[in-house]
C-alpha cells in the first residue's frame, strides 16, 4: 500500500548541537572547542545522524515545525557535511511543509557560495553574533572578526537570498559605554534584519573572561547604565519597527523565533549532540558536554554513558515552569489560560504575589493577563524568586 | 602515707596554646603502653570534634594510666587535661587542685607566652610542683639552651635537668616518665577521714546519667554511699565508682584519698555537679567544703536566634543539651522586634561564645544569628537605683542615668620587641590604660594594661595577633567597674531601628564606630528594588549614614539553548539566598551582616 508522507503530526522544534569554533570566544560557557583536527567534524556528523536515526520511531506522530543549528559555530563544519546533516534531518523527520531552519552562524565563516547552497538544502533563517560594532570591545569578548567583516558577511547572506537574519547585540561587555551600545544599535539598524536579539553578558564562572573581569582588568558598564542600554534600546526598537516580544529577543511582526518560542512555552523540542537539551513526552534531559561521551553514548547505544540529566516533569513542576517562562515573554501569563492548563487560579495566588510589583512599575496586568514592564524584566530574577517557592527537593511548590 | 599513695602521681599538662601539651599527652600515654598503637587515636584526650580541629582542649578530661619504672615498680599516673584557654582559667584551677603535679611545657622555638606565665602561676598558687618540660626540640629553630634560662628566670623554677623532648617524634619521652615519678610528690590525705572529693569536670551520659570527674582528698567512698554537694546540699546514692582508663570508664570497688576517678549517681544535670564543689557523705560527712569554689559567672552576653524562626524549638533543645555539659552556659528567653524569639545567653568568654555557636551549628544542624556581643553594665540611675544591662536595648534614656559604670580587665600581652609599637597603639586605640613593661629577655617583652572589656570583645584578639603577626599572646583577668562615658547607637534600616544591631560604644568612640557599621553593613545588605537608608542614630541624632542602592538588574538575559533545569537552577538559588534573609519591615538582611559589624578592626 502506498503511505502518505504524514505533514501534520504534533508539532516539535528539533536542536542540533555542533560543539566546534574556529576561535573560543572569552565569555562562552557553551560546549564548544576549537578541533585539533578536522577529522571530528565527518565523525561528529555520522554521530548525530546515527542519534536521530534511533529517534525515528519515536518522533514517528511528530511533524518537527522548526530546526535550529547551533554552537560552537556550525558554520565551520565543511560544507558537505553540513549538507549531510541537512539530509539527514530531513530524511529522518517528517518536516512541516515551512518549517523555520535556523543556522547560527559567525561572520567570516560564511560566503555567498555556501550560503546558498545551504539555502537551497532547506535553510531559510540565520542567526549571526554581531555582540558589538566596536573593535575594543570585541576584541575583550575574544571575538575574531571586525564590524566589517561582519557587514560583509551580511551582504553575502543577502545576496544568497536568506530573508530572514538575526543579529545578536550584547550589552555590559567591557569597555561599553552608552554611546558605543547606541552605535552598535545604529549599525545593526542599518543593516535592517528581521530580527534582533540583545544580550546582556554574564560572566560565568570558569570563562577566561570572568577571571579578567574579577581580576579589575577591564573598566564595566554599571548596572544603571546597563539599564539605561536596555530600557533605551527597547524605545529605539520599536520606533523601527522592531517589537520586543521576550526580554532579549526584537523582531518585526511575524517574523518571532519560532524555535525559540518553543522554549518558553514548555513545547516539545528534541535536542541532539553534546550539551543538547530536551523536553520531549514529558521528560527533560540533556547529554552531558563531552564529544566523547556523546560519541560513545550513541556508536555503542549507551544511553547513561551520554545522559547528564534525566527528569519527568509532573504537572506541579509544569506550573512552575510555565510561569517562570512564560514571564520572559512580553505576552506574560494569561491567568484564564492558565486555568484552563492547570485547573487553577493564577489571580490569588501567584497573580497576587506578582501585583505587589504593580506600584513600583514592574509588573503590569492587564485584562487578567500578568506581564512584566521593561523595568520589571530587567529585575525578573528578582521578581521571580519572589513569587515561585521551591520544594526541599529543588522542584517548584506549588500553590 | 599508705603504701597505695606512695605509688600515684596525680598530675596535669600545662602549657600556651600550640606548644604541644595534646601530643605529650598522646605520647605519654603511648609510653606506658597503656592503648595498643592501632587503637591510638591522635590525641586521645580531646574528645570532641572541635576540640580535636581547633587542636585545643576546651574541657577538662582525664586518664589513668600505668607506669612500669626501671625500679620494678608500677607507679599509677592519673593525668588530668585542662583546658587551654583564658576563659576556662576558673576550670583549669579546679583540675590544679586535683594535682600535686603539673608538666609546664614550653615550645623550644617559642618560649615562654602569656599563658605559659599565666598557667605556671595558676600552678604555683595550687602548691603544685611544677615540672618543665621543653618540646619541639626536632625543629631547627629550636634553642633549648634559653628557653632553660628562660624558665629559670622568668618563672624563677629550676630547669637545669629539666627533660627536653620532641613530644612530636617520641624523642626522650621516657625522660618525662621518670621525671614525673621523681619530681612530683605523691598524695597524702587520711583514708579514715570524713570524706571530701573535689569535682573537677563531669558531663551527661544517657546511659549512666551525669558522671562526675572528682579527686578524693580524704576519705573513703563506695557504690551505695549516700553522698551531698557541699555548695547546694543536694543528695544522691553512688551507683558506680571507678577509673578513667584510656579506652573507657572501668569500674572499681573504692575510691580512697589520693585516687582521681569516678562517681556515678543517677544525677540528671551537669549543673548539679559544679566543677570546684565538694562532695562529702550525707552522713558522718565533712563539715568544711574544700576551698576555691566559685559559680562560674558570665562575662559576655549575646542574642542567638535560629535564622530560620521556625527552628526556635530546635535551638532551645539544642541549648539546653550542651549546657547539661557546660554548667558556664547560661540562657533565657528574648525576644526582639528584628529576629523573633531566640535566646540571651552568657559566656564565659568570647572563645566560649564561639564555640557554643559552633557547636550549635555544627552538631546541631542550626543557621544561626548572634546579635552584637555585650558586657554587662552597671548604671546608677538617677532615682538611686542600680541595674545591670546585659543587652544593649535595654540600656536606659541618658537623662535617667546618674553614673554608668562598664567591666575593666587587667591583660597582660608578651610580644616580641618588634611589635610593642603596634600593639601599644592598639591597646591605646582600645582604651586601655598603660601599667607597665617587663623585658622576659632581650627580645620578648610582658605588657600590662588595664583595658575596658567591652574593647576586648570583639575583635581584639584578632587584631592582636594580625599586629604581631600571630607572635604576641593574651591573658586578661576581671579588675572590677569603672567609671565611662557610654552611649547607646541605634542602628535604623529604612528608617526603622533593628534592636539587635543596637550596642553600647564609649562617647569618644562612636562617630568612628558609626561610620564602620553603617559602612560594614552597606557592603552586606543586598540591593533591592528601592534604596536604603542605613543610620546610625545616638537617640534622634543620625551620626552616620550611608545607601544601599536600589537593584537595577537581575536578568537571566539568555535562557541557554533550552536549558530549563539551569534557569530552574538559578531561581531555587536565589530564593535559597533569600530564606536566609531577616526582613526587617520592607529591608532584607543577610546573616553575614551580622558578622560583618563584629570585625571592625581594618589592620
Amino acid at each position: 500500500m502506498f503511505m502518505i508522507k504524514r505533514r501534520h503530526g504534533k508539532r516539535l522544534g528539533i536542536y542540533v548541537h555542533i560543539p566546534f569554533c574556529a576561535s573560543k570566544c572569552s565569555y562562552c560557557d557553551f560546549y564548544s572547542y576549537v578541533p585539533k583536527s578536522a577529522g571530528v567534524y565527518s565523525k561528529h556528523i555520522d554521530t548525530l545522524i546515527r542519534h536521530m536515526e534511533s529517534y525515528k520511531a519515536a518522533c514517528a506522530d511528530y511533524s518537527p515545525d522548526t530546526v535550529y543549528i547551533g554552537g560552537g559555530t556550525p558554520t565551520v563544519l565543511p560544507p558537505e557535511d553540513f549538507l549531510r546533516l541537512i539530509k539527514a534531518i530531513k530524511h529522518n523527520f517528517h518536516l512541516q511543509k515551512y518549517p523555520e531552519f535556523t543556522v547560527e552562524a559567525n561572520p567570516k565563516t560564511v560566503d555567498f557560495e555556501t550560503l546558498t547552497r545551504y539555502r537551497r538544502a532547506g535553510v531559510n533563517r540565520l542567526s549571526m553574533g554581531l555582540q558589538s560594532a566596536n573593535k575594543a570591545e570585541l576584541e575583550a569578548l575574544g571575538r575574531i572578526h571586525t564590524p566589517a567583516d561582519f557587514e560583509e558577511s551580511f551582504r553575502a547572506a543577502r545576496e544568497a537570498k536568506i530573508t530572514n537574519i538575526n543579529i545578536d547585540l550584547m550589552y555590559g561587555i567591557p569597555y561599553q559605554t552608552y554611546r558605543s551600545f547606541m552605535n552598535s544599535l545604529q549599525f545593526t539598524l542599518r543593516l535592517k534584519p528581521e530580527h534582533i536579539s540583545i544580550y546582556g553578558l554574564k560572566l560565568e564562572q570558569g570563562t577566561p573572561l570572568a577571571a579578567s573581569v574579577a581580576s579589575g582588568a577591564y573598566p564595566m558598564p554599571s548596572d544603571e547604565m546597563q539599564f539605561a542600554m536596555y530600557r533605551d534600546a527597547i524605545d529605539i526598537l520599536a520606533k523601527n519597527g522592531y517589537v520586543q516580544y521576550e526580554i532579549s529577543n526584537f523582531a518585526r511582526p511575524g517574523f518571532e523565533c519560532r524555535h525559540n518560542i518553543k522554549y518558553w512555552r514548555c513545547d516539545e523540542y528534541l535536542g541532539f549532540g553534546p550539551g543538547a537539551h530536551s523536553y520531549f513526552n514529558g521528560y527533560r534531559f540533556s547529554f552531558k558536554r563531552s564529544i566523547s561521551s556523546y560519541m560513545r553514548g550513541v556508536n555503542y547505544v549507551s544511553k547513561e554513558e551520554m545522559t547528564d540529566e534525566n527528569e519527568i516533569i509532573p504537572l506541579r513542576e509544569r506550573v512552575g515552569e510555565y510561569i517562570m517562562l512564560r514571564m520572559r515573554m512580553t505576552s506574560g501569563v494569561d491567568s484564564r489560560e492558565f486555568f484552563r492548563l492547570f485547573g487553577k487560579d493564577f489571580t490569588r495566588t501567584y497573580g497576587k504575589k506578582l501585583e505587589r510589583f504593580v506600584p513600583g512599575g514592574y509588573v503590569k496586568v492587564e485584562n487578567g493577563v500578568y506581564s512584566f514592564t521593561p523595568a520589571g524584566m530587567f529585575v525578573s530574577n528578582y521578581i521571580l524568586s519572589e513569587v515561585l517557592s521551591f520544594n526541599a527537593d529543588g522542584t517548584f511548590m506549588l500553590e | 602515707m599508705t603504701e597505695r599513695q606512695k605509688k600515684i602521681r596525680n598530675f596535669s599538662i600545662i602549657a600556651h596554646i600550640d606548644h604541644g601539651k595534646s601530643t605529650l599527652a598522646d605520647r605519654i600515654i603511648e609510653a606506658t603502653h597503656s592503648v595498643d598503637e592501632r587503637e591510638m587515636e591522635d590525641q586521645l584526650l580531646d574528645n570532641m570534634d572541635l576540640e580535636r580541629e581547633r587542636g585545643i582542649t576546651i574541657k577538662a578530661h582525664a586518664v589513668r594510666l600505668e607506669y612500669k619504672a626501671d625500679d620494678g615498680e608500677t607507679y599509677i599516673f592519673n593525668l588530668i587535661d585542662t583546658p587551654g584557654h583564658v576563659d576556662f582559667n576558673y576550670e583549669v584551677s579546679r583540675s590544679l587542685n586535683a594535682c600535686e603535679g603539673a608538666l609546664l611545657v614550653v615550645d623550644a622555638t617559642q618560649g615562654i607566652q602569656a599563658q605559659t606565665l599565666a598557667n605556671a602561676y595558676l600552678a604555683a598558687d595550687a602548691n603544685l610542683e611544677i615540672v618543665p618540660v621543653i618540646n619541639k626540640i626536632d625543629l631547627p629553630s629550636a634553642d633549648v639552651d634559653r628557653v632553660r634560662a628562660e624558665i629559670e628566670d622568668v618563672i624563677g623554677i629550676p630547669a637545669e635537668g629539666c627533660p627536653a623532648v620532641s613530644a612530636k617524634t617520641g624523642l626522650n619521652i621516657d625522660d618525662v616518665l621518670k621525671a614525673i615519678v621523681r619530681d612530683i610528690p605523691p598524695p597524702g590525705g587520711d583514708e579514715n577521714a570524713p570524706l571530701r572529693c573535689l569535682i573537677f569536670d563531669s558531663y551527661f551520659n544517657s546511659y549512666l546519667g551525669v558522671v562526675v570527674y572528682v579527686r578524693v582528698i580524704e576519705g573513703t567512698l563506695r557504690p551505695g554511699d549516700r553522698i551531698k554537694m557541699m555548695s547546694t546540699g543536694q543528695e544522691f546514692d553512688v551507683v558506680e565508682v571507678g577509673y578513667m582508663k584510656p579506652l573507657g570508664l572501668t569500674k572499681a570497688e573504692y575510691l580512697a584519698a589520693g585516687d582521681v576517678g569516678y562517681i556515678t549517681a543517677s544525677i540528671k544535670a551537669v549543673a548539679d555537679t559544679r566543677v570546684g564543689d565538694t562532695i562529702t557523705t550525707a552522713e558522718g560527712g565533712a563539715t568544711e567544703p574544700l576551698p576555691g569554689f566559685k559559680a562560674s559567672v558570665p562575662m559576655v552576653y549575646a542574642g542567638i536566634y535560629p535564622a530560620d524562626g521556625a527552628r526556635y524549638g530546635d535551638l532551645r533543645d539544642a541549648l539546653e543539651k550542651l549546657q547539661l555539659n557546660d554548667a558556664a552556659l547560661h540562657f533565657e528567653p528574648e525576644t526582639s522586634a528584628a529576629l523573633g524569639f531566640g535566646f540571651r545567653c552568657g559566656f564565659l568568654g568570647l572563645l566560649h561564645m564561639e564555640i557554643i555557636e559552633e557547636r550549635l551549628e555544627r552538631e546541631f544542624g542550626l543557621d544561626l544569628i548572634t546579635t552584637v556581643p555585650s558586657v554587662i553594665y552597671e548604671i546608677k540611675k538617677r532615682d538611686g537605683s542600680i541595674v545591670r544591662i546585659d543587652n544593649p536595648t535595654n540600656y536606659p534614656p541618658p537623662d535617667e542615668i546618674e553614673v554608668a559604670r562598664e567591666p575593666i580587665v587587667r591583660a597582660s600581652i608578651i610580644t616580641p620587641t618588634e611589635y610593642i609599637g603596634g600593639i601599644m597603639d592598639l591597646c591605646t586605640d582600645r582604651r586601655g590604660i598603660f601599667h607597665d613593661m617587663k623585658y622576659i629577655d632581650a627580645t620578648r617583652v610582658e605588657l600590662h594594661y588595664s583595658l575596658p572589656l567591652n574593647e576586648i570583645i570583639y575583635d581584639f584578639f584578632d587584631a592582636l595577633k594580625s599586629r604581631s603577626r600571630g607572635y604576641a599572646s593574651l591573658d586578661y583577668e576581671m579588675e572590677g567597674y569603672a567609671d565611662s562615658k557610654l552611649v547607646k547607637i541605634d542602628i535604623l534600616l529604612n528608617g526603622d531601628p533593628v534592636d539587635a544591631l543596637t550596642f553600647i560604644v564609649h562617647e569618644e568612640k562612636a562617630y568612628a564606630r558609626a561610620r564602620k557599621i553603617v559602612v560594614k553593613l552597606k557592603e552586606n545588605i543586598p540591593r533591592q528594588l528601592f534604596e536604603i537608608p542605613v543610620q546610625a542614630a545616638i537617640g534622634s541624632r543620625v551620626i552616620a549614614r550611608e545607601t544601599v542602592k536600589a537593584l537595577r538588574k537581575d536578568v537571566l538575559a539568555k535562557c541557554y539553548g533550552g536549558d530549563i533545569t539551569r534557569k530552574k537552577k538559578l531561581l531555587e538559588k536565589q530564593k535559597e539566598g533569600k530564606k536566609r534573609m531577616r526582613r526587617f519591615g520592607t529591608v532584607e538582611v543577610s546573616p553575614e551582616a551580622f558578622m560583618a559589624v563584629l570585625k571592625l578592626d581594618d589592620e
